[in-house]
């Protein structure tokens, strides 16, 4: 469903992708870990078709993020962690709308989707108030419904829990996981091992623009002998992935 | 599907901009509630200082003569006794001291020239009105003097009036080409110029430091599209700017405290009200395409900020600098330089004097002007990584 092959990614001399390669298949949650500046974003991006690769081919859903860049839009979700990118003085439902009127979707359409992810995230009660008012959570929540609204096949998700307290990065979890259970592919960035490990069973691991490891958690585990996650991450990346 | 993407867009910004009270106290309250206020609360001062001033005149007069006649009769004149005059004239106490020297009469009875020493405070307005009131009275009774003087020497009052011109203007009666066109022009076009700045400035610059810009460009929607919209919008707010600073205008001119003549907007033929509205409209797509490049290129809302400023100053001289001319004295090189084209067409359409020729020109090349400036805007906008925060 995702296909990573040989992509680097260059802003004048400096190289915030080198080499990267991995796959996603479909109906999967697949962890993309790495410390602050390891490229996660970068990768998002190009996979967002915002930036396009100094080389390399990324194919999304069968469609080439460079040669076909639109393709592509319409059937990624993508949503960034910190700045969630919403419009403060609308309601969460206009806001929702909003992004699914710029997708084509016809007013019945984007009504009933409304509905039915406002049940599912449980939005009904703050659903027509101003997001400059929300809490953190509830922003993450509108930001994901955003997202969702053209139902796409699959979804980028960028550090999506920075910033959530607790029991909002557990609903979070939730929220992943019931997206699992619709099929959606789901690429989730983040630099915390433990929360990867709670949603993913394959990841690839990221430093400094190199991809480390790419595989299941348990096959990392079995290569380095080590179970702590915390620990297991700090010898990969301090082995250079060997 | 391109225009309704458009469509909404435009339809989005719009409502997101008339939710910000900034918008509205910006684009409305200040030019249509304060501005006017200002200038009543100004006129009602300068009203109530004239009438105070008119009403109550106490000056001194040191010396004697026939003069002191005439000045008793200046309404609401007064003569208080006081010990110093001149601390009293420094204390606002005293309006003015007329010193009437020794021998006054006389001078003037063997037909030669007295002096007459009136001292005034320049910087208290009071004592400017008295100065004026005792201007009147010298002037009447020089004038008295005169006449009779000329009786005594068998002359009459043509004698020392051998020419009597009479001046008439050709300016179009209905407007007073002189101030209306120099500053209408100026009001226009430097409102056109400040309207769409915050706007301008909050939909690239402010979006992308929110990072609601980023999440856009993510939608299958061509970045040329969503430029086009951001720029009718800037349009949008940059001609409801103009037209509250022209109801603005219109509201001080006849209700102000220093005309009663009103804006005669309704008088203008409706091919000058065409004329204006192409010019209106130019402008403030180039101003708006202009404003969306700076937004586009500055890497925060404060570095966007300064840029702007610089667009202000390119509305606001060439303004300044046609505003003195006469249509007729505006140079050709005026009616292709930017701005400048649509400032001198304006005052020409004003003065009731519309060139085919220059509006050709005008129009012309301000057009060539929007295509360019938003040409370049597009360009940088969808250059990769625009959308993306420094």
């Amino acid at each position: 469903m995702i296909e990573v092959h040989q992509v680097s990614k260059r802003f004048g001399a400096f190289t915030a992708l080198q080499d990267v390669s991995f796959r996603v298949e479909a109906g999967e949650v697949y962890g993309l870990l790495g410390e602050n500046g390891a490229g996660k974003t970068t990768l998002m991006r190009l996979m967002a078709t915002i930036l396009r690769p100094t080389q390399g081919e990324i194919e999304i859903a069968g469609f080439s993020v460079t040669r076909e860049p639109e393709a592509v839009r319409r059937r990624i979700g993508i949503l960034f962690g910190g700045d969630v990118g919403l419009y403060s003085r609308l309601t969460a439902r206009e806001n929702i709308a909003y992004f699914g009127s710029l997708y084509g979707l016809e007013k019945t359409q984007i009504a009933a989707q409304i509905e039915r992810l406002s049940r599912m995230f449980e939005m009904e009660p703050f659903l027509d108030r101003r997001v400059g008012s929300f809490s953190r959570g509830m922003r993450q929540k509108v930001a994901i419904a955003r997202t969702l609204v053209h139902d796409p096949a699959v979804i980028l998700l960028d550090e999506p829990t920075t910033g959530l307290d607790v029991s909002a990065a557990n609903l979070f979890r939730r929220m992943i996981r019931m997206l699992q259970e619709e099929g959606k592919t789901i690429l989730f960035s983040s630099h915390n091992m433990s929360e990867i490990d709670k949603l993913c069973r394959r990841i690839a691991v990221m430093h400094q623009g190199r991809l480390l490891f790419a595989g299941s958690v348990d096959a990392l585990r079995q290569k380095y002998g080590v179970h702590d996650l915390d620990e297991l991450f700090m010898t990969v990346v301090e082995g250079g992935g060997r | 599907m391109g225009r309704s993407i458009v469509w909404t867009v435009f339809q989005k910004e719009m409502r997101d901009l008339f939710r910000d009270q900034k918008t509205w106290i910006g684009t409305f309250f200040i030019p249509l509630v304060l501005v006017p206020f200002v200038f009543f609360l100004l006129g009602h001062s300068f009203s109530n200082v004239e009438e105070e001033a008119r009403s109550h005149v106490p000056i001194a007069v040191q010396g004697n003569g026939e003069l002191m006649e005439q000045l008793k009769a200046i309404p609401g004149i007064s003569f208080p006794k006081t010990a110093d005059p001149h601390a009293a004239l420094q204390k606002g106490e005293l309006r003015a001291i007329v010193t009437i020297p020794d021998g006054f009469d006389e001078q003037i009875a063997r037909g030669g020239t007295a002096e007459l020493k009136v001292e005034y405070d320049s910087g208290n307005q009071k004592s400017v009105y008295a100065r004026e009131a005792i201007e009147e009275a010298v002037a009447a009774y020089s004038g008295k003097v005169i006449a009779k003087r000329l009786q005594q020497a068998g002359l009459s009052a043509q004698a020392i009036e051998p020419v009597h011109a009479v001046y008439a203007t050709v300016a179009a009666e209905e407007l007073p080409g002189g101030v209306l066109a120099g500053v209408l022009p100026l009001v226009l076009v430097v409102s056109l110029a400040s309207g769409g700045v915050a706007v301008a400035n909050d939909l690239i610059a402010g979006e992308r430091e929110r990072g609601t810009l980023e999440s856009l460009l993510t939608a299958p929607i061509a970045a040329s599209q969503l430029l086009t919209a951001k720029l009718l919008t800037v349009m949008v707010m940059s001609c409801a700017s103009a037209a509250a600073s022209l109801v603005s205008m219109a509201l001080i001119m006849r209700f102000g405290p220093f005309s009663r003549a009103g804006l005669p907007i309704a008088s203008l033929s409706p091919l000058s009200v065409l004329l204006i509205l192409l010019t209106v409209l130019l402008l403030s797509a180039f101003f708006a395409g202009l404003e969306l490049l700076l937004s586009t290129l500055s890497r925060s809302v404060k570095e966007g900020q300064t840029y702007m400023s610089g667009v202000l100053f390119l509305a606001m001289i060439p303004s300044y600098m046609l505003m003195p001319l006469h249509p007729a004295d505006i140079s050709l090189p005026y009616h292709v330089l930017p701005v400048f084209n649509g400032v001198a067409l304006l005052k020409e359409v004003l003065h009731g004097m519309p060139d085919p020729a220059h509006a050709l020109l005008g129009f012309g090349t301000a057009f060539l002007y929007v295509v360019a400036v938003i040409s370049v805007s597009a360009r940088l906008f969808r250059r990769e990584g625009a959308a993306l925060k420094p």
